[in-house]
């Protein structure tokens, strides 16, 4: 039995060699991911998979080139920023959506009146929760009133805010009559079970002005495959194209595969713990000393390299570098399990038992774990799936959150920053001064008083070590040979650059 | 008065030599013995903590690979922990969730069995109905359920399961207590005068310990793989407790190149379960010879 | 015959009512239903709105008629995850399930009756002693070890099966070989039993005396006398395999029920676990029903009990 492993990477090597994927003679693309999808409407998930569904099924209005970072045309072909809170927009003509009706002002207007109101309840309020109104200022030109100056206004329009048909939407919570999601994006939907296989084909009506034109793919698979070892088998075999996530051990291991080319990728998502200073939280953690002693209680640096590997950085402050106004020039704790429990017995606190929940990266919760448990802090870990743990933590039901957040792919440290401290749902700190600090920065045009604000709520952050800052994440993509995939540190899937050679 | 009227030791002597003539019994008991004594002295045994990582040497492999070495004899997990320490306190956690639950569902199943079997006419009624209710219900998704809500840790899983497996028990407590109520020195007992509580602990269930016995056997098996199950699905005993079901969950993501991750605690949990239901079947054939 | 089907019909009548009570219970011991069904950030205001369309205001009692009527109708209510109607995800995948637990019944059937009756024949020989082993070694094997297992021989090594999807018969062997295996002791079990006891019973022994060639007396009387308490065993099963399903289902990633339960609880989508819960319920009881109404029909004697 114990032999087996031997024989069975032979058996690899030669069984992966000659490996002929049938999907690429009916230029297929198989995709695996591993979290249910709850909805297929990017406005209704937080999930990865959902913002990749949402890139590739639908148009934003602005697009960003993934090159210089300037922002481009997409379904707006040009805007004018009137005054700071007044964005005027000229709309392209000739884009038809998946379902062959016309794209003009109307469907702008409905989808972003609708994302903007709170009773609709899409997920992440703050991506639209700045539009004041929208108006349709002729047949295809519009006009968004912001209810203050926002910032990152832009960055909302160019990532998160996707064009539903006006009529899509026929009540809250995403319900609509339609059979099937419909967007002006280069694939369209061709089924979709809800947590069973969604079926993508090319969207032939595409407008060829696009930066997203030219797909080349017929047709993509996206099935839930929940456990690795799974995907890995199914990638393997020939059942799966294209996963992503993996585990650095598997990747490493993986690599050594002929047939199969796995593509580390740096991204901007971070993992980070989140402590639970509200009335619901332990005593214990309202004691800063206590969220000290956990910061210096777990090695970051060493997780980093040795469960996480390459391509990972240790961070400070609860945002990505490169977005705008992030600062990783915070205090910082080292890596000194007798200064945190000399930190504890000054807190007098002893035997203490904490809730981690976590979604992902199970291993390191797990490692997490040990490095409290070395300090003399018992975490009960609460594994759970993404949408439950959204819940959980939005209602501060448990002490400690392990985060891995990729901020919409938004280089703007407003898609971090006040998420978790800034009062909205998911901050477990309610501080209000970083409040009236995230609030003002969010508000300010200035670039340098709006770095200088961010700076010092980073700073803030930190001092009062509401949380424990770990490190960047980057994701392993495992592909079949033959498939050509390019990733970015955005981490969305461009099914419309994918080819088959 | 008694039903149990022969003497001590002839009666050990019997049993040794009927022993003897099992040998399933025999090899089954003698492994189960050899775990309970490792779980017992684990601290003894384990060569390390198993709780201390060292995530710079994870997934060592064990001894008897060119890379495995003498400091770690079953190698190490995917945080460095020493394998072998591991598993010795999982036989532990298994053996402890085995017992516990079997007491627990054997001490609800017996009564109610005893006490529909002996009543009889309403009470056997209600009792074989809520049976039927609790065999409706499905096992697995009821525990995982209520593990969901309340959080998993150990003696959740000890208590769900506890209450959720007394169902054969029952069963079998109910119709052997029928056959045994009707003999004629439990009408002699009652005509003596004795109480119902003083039969039914003092002749009944001496009589029905056999059955019982090979019941709690399978019981105890069947508690440790659901455990097991649970913990795979990742809602029972949670981490860092060393479960050979967690284990095996959390090492399945290595199984394409270290094979020996899973298949060591997977051939442990068999194991043990095998030898239990070894010693079980030998035990059903020692008390039902003819079967055999 | 008549009084004893309809006495049985009434206890499962109160069996099934006592079950929809216990689901009815699980969702309320879950949480506040009106929350969750509003969303995220939902206003006061809007949840109870939508507690009062839903009639969550109402007592307790009238609420769990409601619920019932519904059902009785086809109305499992809304997925809290998925945000759809729980009736409609069920049927999207109760196929699935049903080809799965299918297969893996043939399959245990067809490996613990030969067995069955061939340990039972030569009871007591080697022949006996490996049946009996194998039985033991199949009790013993976790399934979702074996599972793991058998993805690393055959779909890897082998590539005969694909590890995960539901696209055609192909994704279901692997599932249905782990979970049939699974279920096969308790069959094979009682199939050894049933026909040690039907080999001694006398008709057996004039059968034999008669001259009557063995393999004629084996599978013309005793075969038949000891698969009647299989099918009994078949709706006790019902349960197991359905557990096992869980399992199973979650490993090879296979759209069917089981997973979506074991998602649900995940998700804390209690309304969907709620309805698989009811509906695996009923499902044993209406197959034990019918296994009584049958064996009843076939033996005169158990209409008494």
């Amino acid at each position: 039995m114990f032999l087996r492993p031997l024989m069975l990477a032979a058996a690899l090597a030669c069984s992966t060699a000659g490996l002929a994927h049938a999907q690429a003679a009916d230029n297929t693309l198989r995709f695996a991911y591993n979290q249910t999808l709850e909805s297929p409407n990017p406005y209704f998930t937080t999930l990865r998979l959902g913002v990749i569904v949402g890139r590739n099924a639908w148009d934003t209005l602005i697009a960003r080139d993934n090159d210089s970072g300037e922002f481009s045309p997409l379904l707006a072909t040009e805007w004018i920023w009137a005054d700071d809170t007044t964005l005027d927009l000229t709309l392209r003509e000739g884009v038809t959506f998946h379902d062959g009706s016309d794209f003009d002002a109307d469907d702008v207007v409905a989808t972003l009146t609708y994302a903007a109101d709170p009773a609709n309840g899409i997920v992440s309020q703050q991506i639209a929760s700045w539009i004041a109104s929208v108006e349709k200022t002729g047949p295809l030109s519009v006009r968004i009133k912001a209810k203050a100056p926002t910032p990152a206004a832009m960055e909302y329009l160019s990532t998160q805010l996707a064009i539903f048909p006006a009529g899509y939407f026929t009540g809250p919570q995403g319900a609509t009559s339609a059979p099937l999601p419909v967007g002006t994006g280069p694939y369209k939907f061709d089924s979709y079970a809800p947590g069973g296989e969604l079926l993508l084909s090319r969207f032939e009506g595409y407008f060829a002005d696009s930066p997203k034109t030219g797909a080349k793919i017929d047709k993509v698979s996206i099935r839930i495959v929940p456990d690795i070892q799974t995907q890995l088998a199914d990638l393997m075999s020939g059942g799966v194209d294209l996963i992503m996530g993996l585990p650095r051990d598997q990747a490493d291991q993986l690599s050594q595969m002929p047939g199969v080319q796995v593509v580390s990728g740096e991204t901007m998502r971070i993992v980070f713990l989140q402590m639970n200073t509200t009335d619901t939280g332990q005593e214990a953690l309202k004691d800063k000393r206590v969220r000290q002693a956990i910061n210096h209680a777990i090695d970051r640096k060493s997780i980093s390299e040795n469960l996480v590997g390459q391509g990972s950085t240790v961070i400070n402050a609860i945002c990505f570098q490169d977005q705008f106004g992030c600062t990783q020039d915070v205090t910082s704790y080292d890596y000194d399990p007798e200064k945190a429990k000399a930190l504890l017995a000054e807190a007098g606190v002893s035997g203490l038992t904490v809730s981690l929940a976590a979604y992902r990266e199970r291993h390191i919760s797990e490692a997490i774990i040990n490095y409290l448990a070395e300090a003399g802090i018992t975490a009960q870990l609460q594994f759970m799936q993404p949408a439950a743990m959204r819940d959980a933590m939005r209602a501060h039901q448990v002490d400690m959150m392990q985060n891995a957040w990729g901020a919409y792919s938004m280089f703007d440290a407003s898609a971090t920053a006040p998420v978790y401290f800034g009062a909205q749902p998911d901050d477990n700190n309610l501080d209000p001064e970083l409040k009236t600090i995230f609030d003002q920065a969010g508000a300010t045009m200035d670039a340098e008083q709006r770095k200088a604000l961010y700076a010092q709520g980073f700073e803030k952050i930190a001092a009062e070590a509401y949380a424990v800052p770990m490190f960047t994440l980057p994701v392993q993509y495992a592909g079949a040979e033959g498939l050509s995939f390019q990733t970015y540190p955005d981490e969305i899937l461009r099914f419309w650059e994918m080819s088959w050679q | 008065m008694t039903a149990i009227t022969t003497n001590p030791p002839s009666r050990a002597g019997r049993a040794f030599r009927r022993l003897a003539h099992h040998p399933s019994l025999l090899i089954g008991s003698g492994i189960v013995l050899l775990m309970v004594l490792i779980a017992i002295f684990a601290p003894l045994i384990a060569p390390h903590d198993p709780y201390v990582q060292d995530i710079s040497r994870r997934a060592v492999p064990p001894v008897w690979y060119e890379k495995g070495t003498w400091e770690n004899i079953l190698g190490t997990d995917q945080l460095g922990r020493d394998y072998l320490s591991r598993l010795i306190y999982g036989t532990r956690v298994s053996l402890l969730i085995g017992f516990s639950v079997v007491a627990i569902s054997g001490l609800i199943g017996t009564t109610l069995g005893l006490l529909a079997g002996y009543f009889g006419g309403k009470v056997d009624t209600f009792v074989t109905f809520i049976v039927t209710v609790r065999l409706a219900m499905p096992v697995i998704l009821v525990a995982l359920a209520v593990v969901a809500l309340f959080g998993g840790s150990m003696w959740v899983v000890i208590t769900v399961l506890g209450l959720l497996k007394w169902d054969r028990f029952a069963v079998v407590v109910r119709s052997t207590t029928q056959q045994i109520r009707a003999l004629d020195y439990i009408a002699s007992a009652r005509t003596a005068g004795a109480s119902t509580a003083w039969i039914l602990l003092r002749e009944v269930l001496p009589n029905i310990a056999p059955q019982l016995i090979v019941i709690a056997t399978i019981e105890v098996a069947s508690a440790i793989l659901m455990e097991a199950a649970l913990s795979f699905l990742g809602l029972g005993v949670q981490p860092p407790l060393p479960s050979w079901g967690l284990m095996i969950s959390e090492a399945k993501s290595y199984m394409f190149f270290s094979f020996w991750l899973i298949a060591i605690p997977g051939t442990a949990l068999a194991t043990l379960v095998f030898a239990i239901n070894l010693a079980g079947d030998g035990l059903r054939d020692m008390i039902t010879p003819e079967r055999s | 015959m008549l009084i004893y089907i309809l006495k049985r019909l009434g206890l499962a009548l109160i069996v099934a009512l006592t079950v929809s009570v216990i689901a009815f219970a699980l969702l309320r011991a879950s949480g506040d239903i009106a929350t969750a069904l509003a969303g995220e950030g939902a206003t006061p205001e809007s949840i109870a709105v939508i507690r009062q369309t839903y009639g969550l205001d109402r007592p307790v009692v009238v609420q769990y008629f409601a619920w019932l009527w519904d059902v009785a109708r086809g109305d499992f209510g809304q997925s809290f995850f998925f945000r759809t109607d729980v009736a409609g995800l069920i049927f999207g995948k109760i196929g699935n399930t049903l080809i799965l637990g299918g297969a893996s019944l043939a399959i245990a059937l067809a490996l613990s009756i030969p067995l069955g009756v061939l340990a039972a024949i030569y009871s007591g020989s080697m022949i006996d002693r490996a049946v009996t082993m194998f039985s033991l070694l199949g009790q013993a094997l976790p399934s979702f070890f074996l599972g793991l297992a058998l993805i690393m021989i055959f779909a890897i090594r082998l590539r005969w099966f694909p590890a995960s999807g539901t696209d055609g018969w192909r994704n279901f062997v692997l599932p249905a070989v782990t979970l049939g295996y699974y279920i096969t002791p308790p069959f094979m079990r009682l199939v050894r039993a049933g026909m040690i006891d039907a080999l001694n019973t006398d008709y057996v022994r004039t059968a034999r005396a008669k001259g009557l060639p063995a393999r004629r007396v084996v599978f013309k009387h005793a075969l038949r006398n000891a698969l009647v308490p299989v099918v009994g065993l078949v709706a006790v099963q019902l349960g197991l395999l359905m557990g096992g399903s869980v399992v199973v289902e979650s490993i090879f990633a296979l759209d069917g029920l089981g997973y979506l339960a074991y998602q649900s609880i995940s998700y804390r989508d209690f309304p969907v676990l709620q309805a698989v819960v009811l509906l695996l319920s009923l499902a044993y009881v209406v197959l034990t029903l019918l296994s009584d109404i049958i064996n009843a029909w076939l033996d005169p004697r158990l209409r008494a009990a």
